[in-house]
C-alpha cells in the first residue's frame, strides 16, 4: 500500500491553472509518499510541465492547494520550496552555459535558512566536496572543468539532475530526464535514481515519455489528459488501461 | 465643472498628438523588434524642418507636410539601410544603446547647426473658439485633425494596401512572409521609412505649439516608450488610446495639483508606466507579454 | 621573506590583476608630490584630471555590480550620482552641513531612493527595466526643478568652495580602490556567486534556492550608494549644481559605454574602460571640442555592434559577459519557456 499510512510528503488537492479561458490543468488531486517513485505521464500538451510549474512555484495556481511535508506551500516562493527540500529540472534544460560543470553544481548549493551575512564568504570546501563527489557519482568528472554549453544532451541532462540533487532534497521533480539522452546513458540515469531511492529515501515524481523508463522505476502512475487526471494505478494497471491507450492514440 | 471640461478637452487635443506621435516608434518596436531611443530626435528633426520653412520661406507649418513627410522618409530609409538593419530582431539592449548613441549625434549635429537656443514657429492658425465656457485653441484643433487623419491613413494603408500587409504579415510571422514572396529587406526598409515619416510629420504638428530646441528629445522618447509599453507594441488603436489615457493623466495633474508645472509630464508617464507595468504586467489593454515574468 | 606575503596572495586569489591594482595603487598614491612643486598643488589640472578619473572608475564599477553581475542593465544609474550630489549640496547650502556627514547623508538618501524604486523596477525584465531606470533619471531632474524652495530649481545651488585638488585626488582614489576591491571581493563570495546565477537563469537560480527578490536589491542599494558617494564628492568639488548639470543625459549610458568597453561583469573591465574612455574624451575635447558628444555617440554605436564583449572578452577573459548573453536570457526564456505540456 502507498506510504503505509505515513503522511503524504507531497499533496495537491483540487489544483487548477488556468490561462486566459484555458485549464491548462483542471482539478487535479494526488499525493506523494516519502520515498516513493511516482510516474507521470500522458500525451503532449496535457499540462504535466503546467503541473511541475505549479508544484515548484514557478507559476501561480489559479485555484486549489498544494500540501508539502504537511505544509501548505500554495502560495510560497520557489527558493522557498527548494529551501524546503523540493528541488525540479526542466524540460528544456537549464544550466548555466557558459560556467564549468563544478561551477554551476557549486552554484546549486544548499543555501537553507542563511542569510545574507553568512553568503559573504567565499564557497566552502564542504560544498566542493559535495559537488565533486556528486559530479562522480554522475559519471560527469572527466568533465569537471568542461563549459556546460560544450556537453552533449545527456550529459546536460546528468548535471541537471546533479544540480538538483545539491541541496540533498526530499523530493525530485524529474521532467523528462530521458528525452535527447542515448539509451545506455538512460540505463545508468535509471540505476542512479534508484540508487538515491533506495540507499537515501529520496522521492522522485518523474515526467516521461518513455514508458518502459516509468514502468522498471515506479510504483505508482498516474496519468493526465487535458490537464485532469485521468487513470491512476500501478505501472501495469495503466499500461492496460482502455481510456490511457486511447487517450495516447486516440481513436 | 468647466475646469474639468477644460482640462478634459486639453488632455484630449494633447492625447490625439501623443497618438500620432508615438506611431512611428510602436510600428517599428513591434514590427522590426527595434526600439528606437532616437525617437524624439526625429520628432525635433521634423520641427526644425518646419520651422526651417516657416522663416526662411514663410510657409505656414501645417503646409511644411509636404516637405518634412518626404524628407523624413528618405533620412529613414538611408538610415535604415545603413544602421538600423543590424539591429533588426538582435537583443533590445542593443536596439537600445545603438539608438542611444544615435540620439546623443542626432541631437548634437542640429545644435552645431542651429545652436541651442529655442526656435519659435508661427502659424496663421491662431486664436481660440469659444464654446460655453470652454476654449478650443484653434491651433490645438487643427493639430488634433491632422493627428487623426494621419492615422486614419496609416490604418488604411495598413489594411488595405499590399504594401501595408507586408508589414503586417512580417510582424506577425517572418517565415511565413519570407515564404509567400515578400521581400522582409525592403518591408523592414519601407516600415522604417514609414515611421520616420510619421515621427517628422508628429514634430511639424508640436512646433506651433511650443519653443523646440536640440535637446526637446528624451521626453518625448520615453512618453512614446510609455504609451507603447503599456498598450502595446505595433497597435494603432492602441497608441491613440494610451495617448489620451497619458494626455489625460498629465493635464489633470498640471490642473487639480498645485503649484506642478508642466515639466511633470515625463514624471507621470513614467509613474503611469511603472505602475501598470507593475500592476497589470499585461498591458492597460491587455493582451502583452508580461513585462514582468522572467517567463 | 616574500614567502609570508605570497600565502596570503594565494589564500585570498588575489591573483595577477590584484597584483597590478596594488602596482597602480602604489604608483598613483605618491603621484602628487612628483606632479608639481608644492605650491601649484591646489590647483593642478592633472590632479583635477586624475580625480575625474578616479571617479568614473568608482560609478563605472557600481554600475557593473547591477548591470555586469547580476544582469540588470540599469540607464539610469546616474540618478544616483545626482541623488548624492543633490543630498550633499541641500545639506551644505540650505543647512550648513559639512561636507562629510553631508555626502554620508547624500548616500544614504541614493541608497533609500533605490530600496523604493528597486522595489518597482527590479520586478521587470530587460529593455523594460533599462528604460523603467532612464525614465527615473530624467524624472528626478524634473522633480528636482519643481522642488524649488528646497533644491534652488532651475537656477542651481552652490556649495562652499574648498579648492584642494590634492584633497580630492586621494578621497577619490582611496574611494576607487576600495570599491574595486569591494567588487572584487564580492565575485569571489557566495553572494557574488547567486549574482551571477540570477544574471545567467533567474529562474533557474530561484529553483535552487536564492532569494532573487533580495539578492537583486541588495546588489541595487549599495550600488546606489557608492554611487551616491562619489555624486556628493562631485558636487563639493564641482562648488555649482543645477538639474542640468547634474542630470546630464549623456551621463547615465556613459557609465553603460565604459563597463562594455572594458568588459561587463568582470571586476578589471570598468577600471580598463573607464580610464580608456575618460583619456580618449579627454583627447577629443582638447581637438574637437564642438564634436565630442557626436565622438561618444559614435564610439558607443561601433563598441556596441563590433565589440559587445569588450575588451577583456574579446582577449578571452572568461568571466566577461556581453549584451548578447545577459539579453539572450530574456528571449530564450520568452521562446522556449516552460509552456504547458
Amino acid at each position: 500500500m502507498p506510504g503505509n499510512g505515513k503522511q503524504p510528503l507531497l499533496e495537491c488537492r483540487g489544483v487548477s491553472k488556468y490561462f486566459g479561458g484555458l485549464a491548462a490543468v483542471n482539478n487535479v488531486d494526488f499525493v506523494v509518499y516519502p520515498g516513493e517513485m511516482v510516474g507521470l505521464i500522458g500525451p503532449n500538451g496535457s499540462g504535466k510541465t503546467t503541473l511541475f510549474d505549479c508544484l515548484s512555484r514557478v507559476q501561480q495556481v489559479s485555484s486549489g492547494q498544494i500540501f508539502f511535508k504537511g505544509v501548505d506551500i500554495t502560495k510560497k516562493k520557489p527558493y522557498q520550496i527548494a529551501h524546503m527540500g523540493m528541488a525540479r529540472t526542466f524540460q528544456v534544460i537549464r544550466v548555466y552555459r557558459k560556467l564549468t560543470v563544478l561551477e554551476n553544481m557549486l552554484l546549486s548549493r544548499q543555501w537553507r535558512g542563511e542569510s545574507l551575512f553568512k553568503q559573504l564568504r567565499p564557497t566552502h570546501p564542504r560544498t566542493e566536496k559535495r559537488a565533486r563527489e556528486l559530479i562522480d557519482f554522475l559519471m560527469l568528472s572527466h568533465l569537471t572543468d568542461e563549459l556546460a554549453g560544450n556537453l552533449s544532451g545527456g550529459q546536460r541532462r546528468l548535471l541537471e539532475i546533479g544540480m538538483a540533487l545539491m541541496p540533498d532534497p526530499d523530493l525530485i521533480l524529474l521532467d523528462e530526464a530521458t528525452s535527447g539522452v542515448n539509451p545506455t546513458l538512460i540505463e545508468q540515469i535509471k540505476d542512479r535514481i534508484r540508487q538515491l531511492n533506495q540507499e537515501q529515501g529520496k522521492a522522485f515524481l518523474l515526467i516521461e515519455h518513455n514508458i518502459h523508463f516509468i514502468a522498471d522505476l515506479c510504483s505508482r502512475v498516474f496519468v493526465l489528459n487535458y490537464g485532469e487526471k485521468l487513470a491512476e494505478g500501478t505501472p501495469e494497471e495503466i499500461i492496460n488501461n482502455e481510456a490511457v491507450i486511447e487517450a495516447y492514440f486516440g481513436t | 465643472m468647466d475646469q474639468f471640461l477644460q482640462a478634459l478637452i486639453n488632455g484630449i487635443m494633447l492625447g490625439g498628438f501623443y497618438g500620432v506621435m508615438v506611431l512611428g516608434f510602436s510600428v517599428i518596436w513591434g514590427v522590426m523588434g527595434v526600439i528606437n531611443l532616437a525617437h524624439g530626435e526625429f520628432v525635433m528633426v521634423g520641427a526644425y524642418i518646419t520651422w526651417v520653412l516657416n522663416k526662411q520661406f514663410g510657409w505656414d507649418p501645417f503646409w511644411a507636410l509636404i516637405v518634412v513627410i518626404p524628407i523624413m522618409f528618405v533620412l529613414g530609409y538611408v538610415l535604415q539601410h545603413i544602421l538600423i538593419n543590424r539591429l533588426v530582431e538582435r537583443p533590445h539592449l542593443i536596439s537600445l544603446l545603438v539608438t542611444f548613441g544615435l540620439s546623443i549625434i542626432i541631437a548634437n549635429i542640429v545644435k552645431l547647426v542651429y545652436t541651442a537656443s529655442p526656435r519659435v514657429t508661427d502659424t496663421a492658425l491662431k486664436g481660440f473658439w469659444r464654446v460655453g465656457g470652454v476654449t478650443f485653441p484653434i491651433t490645438k484643433t487643427y493639430i488634433l485633425l491632422a493627428a487623426l487623419i494621419i492615422m486614419v491613413a496609416l490604418y488604411l494603408f495598413l489594411q488595405h494596401t499590399r504594401m501595408g500587409k507586408s508589414i503586417r504579415a512580417a510582424a506577425q510571422n517572418k517565415e511565413a512572409a519570407r515564404m509567400v514572396g515578400i521581400e522582409i529587406g525592403k518591408v523592414y526598409a519601407l516600415t522604417f521609412g514609414i515611421c520616420i515619416a510619421l515621427t517628422g510629420a508628429a514634430g511639424m504638428l508640436i512646433s506651433p505649439t511650443q519653443a523646440i530646441f536640440p535637446f526637446m528629445g528624451p521626453p518625448l522618447t520615453l512618453k512614446a516608450f510609455a504609451i507603447t509599453a503599456m498598450s502595446g507594441l505595433g497597435s494603432i488603436p492602441g497608441a491613440l488610446l494610451g495617448g489620451i489615457v497619458l494626455g489625460l493623466v498629465e493635464i489633470f495633474i498640471g490642473t487639480y495639483v498645485p503649484g506642478v508645472g508642466t515639466n511633470l509630464g515625463v514624471v507621470s508617464s513614467f509613474v503611469l508606466l511603472v505602475v501598470v507595468l507593475v500592476t497589470r504586467p499585461q498591458g492597460l489593454f491587455g493582451g502583452l507579454k508580461p513585462a514582468t515574468e522572467v517567463q | 621573506m616574500l614567502r609570508p606575503l605570497v600565502n596570503i596572495w594565494q589564500r585570498y586569489r588575489l591573483g595577477r590583476w590584484g597584483l597590478l591594482l596594488l602596482v597602480l595603487f602604489l604608483f598613483l598614491l605618491p603621484l602628487p608630490q612628483f606632479i608639481a612643486p608644492e605650491r601649484k598643488l591646489v590647483t593642478n589640472s592633472l590632479l583635477f584630471s586624475f580625480t575625474q578619473m578616479f571617479m568614473l572608475v568608482t560609478l563605472a564599477s557600481n554600475w557593473n555590480l547591477t548591470g555586469g553581475f547580476t544582469g540588470y542593465v540599469d540607464f539610469g544609474h546616474a540618478v544616483f550620482f545626482g541623488l548624492g550630489a543633490y543630498g550633499t549640496g541641500v545639506l551644505m547650502n540650505k543647512l550648513g552641513w559639512p561636507f562629510w556627514p553631508a555626502m554620508l547623508i547624500g548616500a544614504v538618501l541614493a541608497a533609500v531612493f533605490a530600496l523604493l524604486i528597486g522595489w518597482a523596477t527590479l520586478r521587470l525584465k530587460g529593455p523594460y527595466f533599462s528604460i523603467a531606470m532612464l525614465g527615473t533619471f530624467v524624472a528626478m531632474r524634473e522633480v528636482i526643478r519643481v522642488l524649488k524652495p528646497i533644491t534652488g530649481g532651475g537656477e542651481g545651488l552652490t556649495l562652499p568652495p574648498y579648492l584642494n585638488r590634492p584633497l580630492f585626488y586621494y578621497l577619490t582614489l582611496i574611494l576607487a580602490v576600495l570599491v574595486v576591491s569591494l567588487i572584487a571581493w564580492i565575485r569571489r563570495t557566495e553572494f557574488g556567486a547567486s549574482l551571477i546565477a540570477i544574471r545567467e537563469d533567474e529562474v533557474g537560480a530561484e529553483m535552487r534556492g536564492i532569494n532573487t527578490t533580495l539578492h537583486k536589491i541588495t546588489a541595487f542599494w549599495i550600488a546606489a550608494f557608492l554611487t551616491g558617494l562619489v555624486g556628493g564628492m562631485w558636487a563639493y568639488q564641482n562648488t555649482f549644481i543645477d538639474p542640468d548639470v547634474v542630470f546630464f543625459e549623456s551621463r547615465t549610458v556613459e557609465l553603460v559605454m565604459m563597463t562594455m568597453l572594458g568588459g561587463l561583469g568582470t571586476v578589471a573591465g570598468p577600471v580598463i574602460g573607464a580610464a580608456t574612455i575618460y583619456w580618449l574624451r579627454d583627447v577629443v575635447w582638447a581637438n574637437f571640442l564642438q564634436y565630442h558628444l557626436i565622438v561618444q555617440g559614435l564610439l558607443l554605436i561601433l563598441i556596441v555592434l563590433f565589440m559587445p564583449e569588450g575588451i577583456l572578452g574579446t582577449l578571452g577573459d572568461r568571466s566577461a559577459t556581453s549584451l548578447n548573453r545577459i539579453v539572450r536570457k530574456w528571449f530564450g526564456l520568452t521562446r522556449n519557456g516552460t509552456e504547458g505540456v
